[in-house]
């Protein structure tokens, strides 16, 4: 057959990595024997028999599955799937779904394996795409059997409510009527000597009083439902499940042997557990009426995490969703304290620093706040806010959002100043160049209002940005500090690791290399016109500012995002199987390739290092 | 005479069975033509592009882009961009192209967007050529696409049936050329996208009855 010469095809395939590296004649090989499919939206491509090769998407989007549905990847216009039918006759199975209609070349295998021989650029690239995979693969599969295991077998006694509502039936129902509203519930058990006797719903209010024109105080007794339908602790979910939607009904009490009610289980609670998601916590952080109960819920917070982790979700976004919730749990929390201290005497703003302002917050990270007092207060008043600041941060630590060890808290008198006292030691840190004036600077610079009038912290943040803009050797200083610890690019050589404690021969993601990231991000970002609290945010805005080269800035995107999925990996992994989260790698557990991908990410923020030294340094090194 | 109305029913019934089965059981050609002018007495044939289609999915090996040779191309190069040395280079005789192509066309079904166009010009060069007339069946992307605009109620704009036009609503690629061979390709793949939007069993029965028919190319 004649080598294929369609400028279409060439102009499109020569565009495409790896193609693109190929001279002319080799592309010419690789298109013999080439065809071209259509495939429909939600259409599946089992990856054998003709379709066992190399596909490339010319325009649209799919998704590789394994058989049970594990998503393994997801890709779009100039990706490559069906290497791994190639090279290994596909061992999983995996299909291949268009989640848009596609237009797919299709080549031809033996063309494909003689160019993964011929160039090895080519076959380079490949294994890589196929190593990715492989490790998705893995974490998909491991996800789809812990899945099902935790939702229906699940016994009832994990999920129900313990804290129960209860009345005699001697009571009338507006007594109960009022119980009822103050906690919330829309039912009510009926115990007798701690035996549970009936139930009585917000429905059974309705219909039986309401809606006859019953008195209120008719008694629970003759209002109740005798004898309810109920079910043992140990009974699982999928029993609960059935019998409810059997009997109709929405509540469930749960009694033990004896008949002694122990719990309730609502439709609700089932609802819940089903599905773990980031709305739904942030909806029940709302419903929550005390810290003690806001610490129960915020118990599924890293179950979440894990989820949002094994699922797949970018790490900006997991970012994203994580602030998202933790705003939303320190705003309750600042509520709920509101009503345990009483009313303030002033507007207050809370703050929050370090990783919570910078939106990239992961398992296990700590507070860092403080407060902004809208004028110098009292005496009285300071031990007011004294009280306040307490009753929020201890509220934090019990939700799992950890005391700060550095004591950087509003519980700390030190951090809860007016906004020109803020502004004094936003000033003072510029002015001094004292390590301790640098690290503190490190932390208060990223900064972020979570609860109050946001204005005076955003004129906070002007001033600053102002203050600084005046003073390059401030900058200079930030940026020798930026520059003290280099990327262990030496690691992969000498292995070159944490060489003490716990931790021996392992490689720490977070403060090897996030926060080195974080900290170029920093510098640039403080000498932006427009401030911007996330790393990413403050590399984009730089770019824009065209105070770092487009190429600069976005290879430095891609560390911090390559470095961050690494670490909630990571992390998610230690977490699974030792209850804490450590960020720490061991570099045996990284293919040769992966190696090499993390030896790359190093090097761009040791290139980023050397520009920022060339900006910011000239003159005073 | 009676041996020949036999052969002729038993050849219309094995057509029409084959009309019944799936749509990628048979072969396709998709042609474009390139021409100096629109009508097919006066203008001539510039080049011509097309490719196959076999067990349903477009064999980019097939593809063929011919200038004609001798082709009066003077005052239509802002159409195609075609030039003197194209011809001169890749310039063929049309009567050899078109034996080609009628050689091609015996076991495929011919492919066109605006089939009216195409087929005047093919009619009126199998006459002016003296080749030995044959059958052969054919579909219009555009036809089908007006047939399911009018199905599904939707008007569609003006220049909507456009070969790029269609193919948007398909979420193919643009493409930038337009040569024969550019619009054959892209033709195709409108016709792909157009299948599988008729659902899993589209038979070419279906397709025939929303845009497509049967033609005798002949030298009366």
């Amino acid at each position: 057959m004649a080598a294929i010469d369609i400028p279409e095809v060439h102009k499109f395939i020569e565009t495409i990595p790896p193609f693109a590296s190929l001279s002319l004649a080799e592309r010419k090989q690789m298109l013999t024997g080439v065809s071209m499919l259509y495939v429909r939206q939600g259409q599946t491509l089992a990856l054998k028999d003709e379709a066992a090769t190399v596909h490339l998407i010319r325009r649209g989007a799919c998704e590789i599955r394994t058989p049970k549905g594990g998503l393994v990847d997801q890709i779009a216009d100039g990706e490559c799937f069906g290497v791994s039918s190639v090279l290994a006759q596909n061992p999983d199975g995996l299909q291949v779904v268009a989640m848009e209609d596609s237009l797919v070349y299709r080549f031809e295998k033996i063309h494909f394996i003689e160019m993964l021989k011929k160039n090895d650029a080519f076959g380079l690239f490949f294994e890589h795409t196929q190593h990715h995979r492989l490790r998705k693969l893995s974490r998909s599969q491991s996800n789809e059997l812990a899945t099902p295991a935790l939702q229906l077998s699940t016994p009832v006694a994990n999920i129900m409510t313990r804290q129960l509502v209860l009345a005699s039936p001697e009571e009338s129902v507006q007594t109960i009527a009022i119980r009822m509203t103050e906690a919330r519930v829309s039912s009510i058990l009926v115990v007798e000597n701690e035996r549970l006797l009936g139930i009585v719903t917000d429905r059974d209010l309705r219909s039986r009083i309401l809606a006859l024109g019953g008195s209120s105080s008719a008694l629970v007794r003759d209002t109740m439902t005798a004898d309810p339908v109920s079910l043992l602790p140990t009974a699982l979910v999928m029993q609960a499940q059935t019998l409810m939607s059997e009997s109709n009904i929405h509540h469930l009490p749960i009694v033990d042997e004896d008949q002694h009610a122990v719990g309730m289980l609502t439709a609700a609670d089932l609802l819940r557990h089903q599905e773990l998601s980031p709305l739904l916590l942030i909806n029940q952080i709302h419903r929550q009426q005390s810290i003690s109960r806001l610490a129960q819920v915020c118990k599924q917070w890293p179950t979440l995490i894990i989820n949002l982790i094994v699922t797949d979700m970018k790490p900006a976004d997991v970012g994203n969703v994580l602030a998202t919730i933790s705003d939303n749990l320190t705003r309750r929390v600042i509520e709920l304290a509101l009503e345990q201290v009483g009313p303030a005497p002033m507007d207050f703003q809370f703050m929050v620093f370090g990783s919570q302002a910078r939106r990239d917050q992961s398992l296990g990270s700590d507070q860092d706040n403080g407060l902004m007092l809208e004028r110098e207060p009292t005496t009285e008043e300071s031990t007011y806010f004294a009280a306040l600041s307490e009753c929020i941060c201890q509220g934090l630590a019990q939700c799992g959002i950890r005391l700060c060890p550095g004591n950087i808290m509003a519980s700390n008198p030190e951090w809860r100043r007016t906004q020109s006292g803020w502004q004094q030691a936003f000033s003072n840190w510029v002015k001094s160049s004292a390590p301790s004036a640098l690290l503190h600077a490190s932390i208060f610079f990223d900064i972020r209002c979570v609860y109050g009038n946001n204005e005076p912290v955003d004129q906070l943040i002007k001033g600053l940005q102002l203050e600084i803009s005046k003073n390059s050797v401030f900058l200079a200083t930030l940026t020798r500090s930026a520059l003290v610890t280099k990327p262990p690019l030496g690691f992969f050589r000498h292995f070159l690791l944490e060489s003490s404690g716990e931790h021996k021969n392992q490689l720490d993601l977070k403060h090897q290399g996030l926060a080195l990231i974080n900290d170029l991000a920093r510098l640039y970002g403080l000498s932006c016109r427009t401030y911007r609290a996330g790393t990413l945010g403050r590399i984009e805005q730089a770019i824009r500012e065209k105070l770092i080269s487009v190429d600069t800035g976005r290879n430095l995107i891609d560390a911090w995002d390559s470095l961050n999925g690494l670490r909630l990996e990571a992390q998610s992994r230690h977490w699974q199987a030792t209850g804490s989260a450590s960020a720490y790698l061991d570099p045996k557990a990284l293919s040769p390739l992966e190696r090499k991908h993390l030896k790359s990410t190093f090097g761009i923020i040791s290139d980023v290092q050397d520009v920022a030294q060339q900006r910011f340094l000239r003159g005073y090194s | 005479m009676a041996w020949n109305i036999v052969r002729a029913l038993t050849a219309w019934r094995e057509s029409q069975q084959s009309m019944k089965c799936p749509w990628e059981e048979r072969d396709y050609l998709v042609l474009d033509i390139e021409t100096s002018g629109l009508d097919a007495k006066q203008d001539q044939i510039v080049s011509v592009g097309w490719v196959c289609i076999h067990h349903g999915v477009i064999e980019l090996d097939s593809a063929r882009h011919i200038v004609l040779e001798n082709a009066d191309i003077g005052h239509s190069v802002g159409i195609h961009m075609i030039t003197d040395a194209d011809v001169l280079e890749h310039g063929k005789k049309q009567q050899s192209v078109l034996r080609y192509l009628r050689h091609l066309l015996r076991h495929r079904i011919l492919v066109m967007h605006h089939a009216p166009l195409e087929l005047s010009f093919l009619k009126q060069v199998w006459q002016t050529e003296k080749l030995p007339s044959f059958s052969i069946r054919w579909l219009d992307t555009l036809a089908i696409e007006r047939a399911k605009a009018a199905r599904s109620q939707q008007p569609i704009q003006e220049g909507g049936f456009r070969l790029g036009a269609c193919r948007e609503r398909y979420g193919l690629p643009e493409y930038q050329g337009h040569d024969a061979l550019t619009d054959a390709l892209a033709t195709a793949e409108l016709l792909l996208a157009q299948i599988a939007y008729q659902g899993k069993e589209c038979r070419l029965h279906d397709l025939n009855q929303m845009g497509g028919g049967r033609v005798t190319l002949s030298t009366r």
